[in-house]
């Protein structure tokens, strides 16, 4: 459950770049005061990291899965700064879309619950079974495999043990996370205090926390201690493929937590529960000498309320010893699933020993951590890590890492039950297979464990890993990294043997890139540059104002050779409100009729929301041209609404909560140059390409058995083309005026994506002003005009509105023409370079878009609002 | 339990060797510690998203910190 952590003694050493630094912290060390303790003074430092995992294919036996594993997508944005001498505060971002497929049961393989499922044009590959259904067992009550599973006339080929996951798909889902911490320094102590939440579509917690730390013994020794509460609420809204049978169990009814059947037609069911937890540690950390440090950390945390998964389901095999034997001597009886049960409390302690030593004849260091965690459920699991850090000269670090991981299964764990009894609301069977009329008598819940789980996590296994990160320092403080890790988690791995069956086994991949810039070193850097004066580069390039409004991109260049600029752009844009045909409201009636092309339109959307992370890295190899660097990371949120009067589809695609999409988008790679630089007046050019980084293939899950769809073109991460784009841009200045005019575009030079269409072209023109206010804060002014051409093509595959048999109508979103159209806004705009103290020459930016007109194309929701901010610093 | 015995003792008897034990290490002399890869946790970015990835997959993972945090149960 713990995802970013807030370390209450977490270290982080000043990056000294070379040695002379080193002796000079070593003088600086010895002052009164000024001694670091085992835990160093934090730089203000800004960080950004994209991270990937994927996971491979599973074991299936029988079944052929077409189905992608899971993969997850992470950016993490994090900025310490110090707000007073002794006051710091930290703030961290994460955010993570994953889809794929994963277990949501085990079952034996006989049960074939991976089944291959062909319907109509669609292959929809493994499509999970988690419904009642019939089998055959032996006298052992050992499932018999059948030449056609589930019929019971069918041929017994013999007894198959085997066991397999049930694997289920999920569509895109998004998480966010943001956390802060606040900390003050006394000369031997310091005191935090932080908080944060983080929000699914089903699942929110939010959570506090205050620790200390205390230095003595000359700073050999630290003590520190924390304690912090979190609470999560889940709300799960259940597979609407699967919800209608495991409640269907006559009068038995093992569910503690609320199940909520939705009041309207959707058939739509939830589950609410709650869970607290409340988490303490307490933390030593001793220098040893002058090569090694050592920390030790013991931790209990107390968690109660509902711990389930609310989407793991348990696989039960019904087989009633009383029952009459089948002409083979075999019983006959049932597999169902039920959702699973876990204790409402869980006490856990965790001690945990890090040890750090250096190694002089090499400059290395060497980690070690060893963990052991206890819980009440009886998972006892040890972890060891090993790390070895190298300096390789001119500022690159490699550091090999290596983990193991070992637990043992909780006492509830299993990954298949069965219960002595006939099913409840199921018919009892004749020998022959056939249904005799009567049903099995009530049913106390005694004959059910009181916790039942079959999730892999809960499981006895081990799990290896090993990785690698490279990481280059340059002197003015940045630093990049890249890193790759692979793990693979399989029962044979366990310490002391007793562990799950090989049919567990998974393997995965995390590849990670970071980019981390200390503003500090990048200050200290800075001032000790002669060729480029605080007037020229700091509080000039401010006052100068040739800086366009937060959302203009593309200019301005770097001045000199040698330049480079590191930044951060974010953009949000919320589309919500009515539905617009042309620059006109339209009804529901009209959009029904005419907002889907040829055929009838069932929904429209309600809201569609946009987030845009983009890195903005720019260098100048000459003093004329700057090269410039945005890879992006996007996410989207969309809900859809019925239309009133619309004929009813006989195939709704029912979503309450909507849909979401997320995940590295287009990357750009752009060229700026100076046609005409004098003072007052500057015209750059920038062409650009943009690279399909972006996913244009992402899908929904196979619901309603509808197939795995396309999901609405808007949602899709990239533009799937490589595109062409250029802007030209004039920007003057005067006193305290500036002002600016830029025209750009966006050619695609492909006719299709790899998912059969292209978007419209683009081209926007937009004309500013900025005045001053301030020597270091500007306000702007500016309108914008944009204009976007219709999609060309096509999905080429199964999606909402593609008309085939069986297949839901979909809405205006899911039509290539109601996309592009001629778009009128005004920006009102802040910014400010910070002119002095540790953050000086740091370049913030905001600039809200109001639209003033839409001239959509076909039917569109019309535009709410966009916003821009950026962080920039150049050195 | 024994297990965890072992390690509690194992813990107590490396922190009070760490205590009494240690030559005094003067400040002048702690320069290796300011070295970017001595530090306890060299990569707080890289380590919170093995982290999480751990805890998305693993029993153990949760109570690692005084510190909470959300779920990504994917």
């Amino acid at each position: 459950m713990a995802v970013t952590k807030l370390k209450l003694t977490k270290t982080k050493p000043k990056r000294s770049a070379n040695a002379s630094l080193q002796a000079l912290m070593a003088a600086a060390l010895a002052l009164p005061g000024l001694i670091a303790a085992p835990a160093y003074a934090e730089d203000d430092e800004v960080g950004f990291q994209y991270g990937h995992y994927q996971e491979g294919k599973r074991q299936l036996f029988d079944a052929k899965s077409q189905l992608n594993p899971i993969e997850v997508d992470s950016l993490q944005g994090s900025a310490k700064i110090k707000l007073a001498d002794r006051l710091k505060f930290a703030f961290n971002y994460t955010q993570d879309t994953w889809s794929g497929a994963t277990p949501i049961s085990t079952a034996p393989v006989t049960r074939n619950a991976n089944r291959l499922r062909v319907e109509g044009d669609i292959n929809s590959g493994a499509t999970p079974l988690i419904g009642d259904t019939q089998g055959v067992f032996d006298k052992h009550l050992t499932p018999m495999k059948l030449s056609t599973p589930g019929d019971l006339g069918s041929t017994v080929l013999g007894k198959d043990t085997r066991l397999v996951h049930t694997l289920s798909f999920a569509s895109p889902e998004t998480r966010k996370q943001g956390d802060f911490k606040l900390s003050y320094e006394w000369d031997k102590a310091a005191l935090d205090m932080g908080g944060g939440i983080s929000i699914e579509k089903d699942y929110e917690s939010r959570f506090g926390n205050l620790g200390g730390r205390w230095d003595f013994n000359q700073k050999l020794t630290s003590v520190s201690a924390g304690v912090s509460y979190t609470n999560s609420h889940t709300h799960a809204m259940l597979d609407h493929d699967a919800a209608p049978y495991y409640f269907t169990r006559g009068s038995l009814n093992p569910y503690d937590n609320t199940v909520n059947f939705a009041t309207d037609s959707s058939g739509i069911k939830t589950i609410d529960g709650n869970k607290e937890d409340w988490a303490t540690h307490l933390g030593l950390t001793q220098i040893l000498n002058k090569n090694a440090l050592v920390n030790l950390n013991l931790g209990y945390t107390h968690s109660s309320g509902f711990m389930e998964n609310p989407y793991k389901v348990v696989t039960f095999m019904f087989v009633d010893p009383k029952s009459q034997l089948r002409p083979d001597g075999n019983y006959n009886g049932y597999y169902a699933s039920l959702l699973e049960q876990r204790p409402d409390e869980r006490n856990q302690w965790t001690e945990n020993l890090r040890y750090v030593q250096y190694i002089g004849a090499l400059d290395a260091s060497l980690h070690f951590d060893y963990r052991f965690f206890h819980d009440d459920w009886g998972i006892n699991a040890h972890t060891f890590e090993l790390d070895w850090g190298q300096p390789l000269g001119n500022g690159w670090t490699v550091t090999p890492r290596f983990r193991y991981y070992s637990q043992s299964a909780a006492d509830f764990y299993q990954p298949v039950f069965l219960a002595k009894q006939g099913l409840p609301g199921a018919g009892i069977l004749n020998p022959d297979g056939t249904a005799n009329g009567k049903y099995p008598s009530n049913l106390s819940l005694s004959t059910l464990p009181s916790s039942y789980s079959s999730d892999h996590r809960l499981s006895g296994y081990g799990a290896l890993s090993g990785g690698v990160t490279l990481n280059k320092q340059f002197a003015k403080g940045v630093n990049f990294e890249m890193g790759f890790e692979y793990y693979t988690h399989a029962g044979s791995l366990k310490l002391g043997g007793g562990s799950e069956g090989s049919y567990a086994d998974f393997n995965y991949y995390v590849a990670n890139a970071a980019m981390k810039v200390n503003l500090d070193a990048l200050a200290s850097a800075d001032s000790g540059h002669s060729h480029h004066s605080n007037s020229d580069h700091h509080v000039g390039h401010s006052g100068h104002g040739s800086h366009a409004p937060a959302g203009v991109m593309f200019d301005h260049a770097l001045h000199k050779a040698g330049y480079v600029m590191v930044g951060y752009r974010y953009m949000y844009g919320n589309q919500a409100g009515n539905i617009l045909h042309g620059d006109s409201f339209a009804n529901d009636t009209d959009i029904s009729k005419h907002g889907c092309a040829n055929n009838p339109c069932s929904t429209a959307p309600t809201y569609m929301t946009m987030h845009m992370h983009m890195l903005d890295l720019m260098v100048a190899p000459t003093d004329w041209l700057t090269l410039m660097l945005m890879p992006q990371f996007v996410d989207m949120n969309m809900n859809l609404h019925d239309l009133k009067g619309a004929p009813d589809d006989p195939n709704p695609h029912v979503h309450p909560g909507g849909h979401a999409t997320g995940g590295v988008g287009d990357t750009g790679m752009y060229a700026i140059t100076k046609l005409f630089d004098r003072p007052g007046h500057h015209i750059n050019l920038s062409l650009g390409i943009s690279a399909p980084t972006g996913d244009v293939g992402v899908k929904l899950r196979d619901a309603h058995h509808s197939g795995d769809l396309f999901i609405h073109y808007g949602m899709q991460l990239g533009s799937g083309t490589w595109d062409f784009k250029p802007a030209l841009t004039y920007t003057g200045e005067l006193d305290k005026w500036s002002w600016g005019i830029q025209a750009s575009g966006t050619k695609r030079l492909e006719s299709k994506n790899s998912s059969g269409f292209a978007f419209g072209d683009i081209f926007q023109s937009t004309v500013w002003g900025g005045y001053n206010l301030t020597d270091w804060l500007v306000a702007s002014i500016r309108g914008v005009y944009t204009v976007q051409g219709t999609i060309k093509g096509e999905f080429n595959g199964p999606h909402l509105g593609d008309g085939a048999e069986g297949r839901a109508w979909g809405g205006s979103q899911d039509y290539t023409g109601n996309y592009g159209g001629r778009f009128w806004d005004v920006g009102f705009g802040l910014s400010t370079m910070i002119p002095g103290g540790d953050l000086r020459g740091n370049r913030l930016s905001f600039e809200w878009l109001q639209p003033v007109h839409d001239d959509v194309n076909g039917y569109q929701v019309e535009r709410d609002a966009a916003l821009s901010a950026t962080w920039s610093y150049m050195f | 339990m024994k297990a965890r015995n072992f390690v509690l003792s194992v813990m107590c008897c490396v922190a009070y060797s760490g205590i009494s034990g240690c030559t005094a290490v003067q400040p002048w002399e702690r320069g290796n510690f300011a070295k970017p890869h001595m530090a306890l946790d060299p990569d707080p970015l890289g380590s919170a998203l093995s982290e999480h990835n751990y805890s998305s997959r693993e029993g153990a993972a949760a109570g690692s910190s005084a510190g909470g945090g959300g779920c990504g149960c994917y």
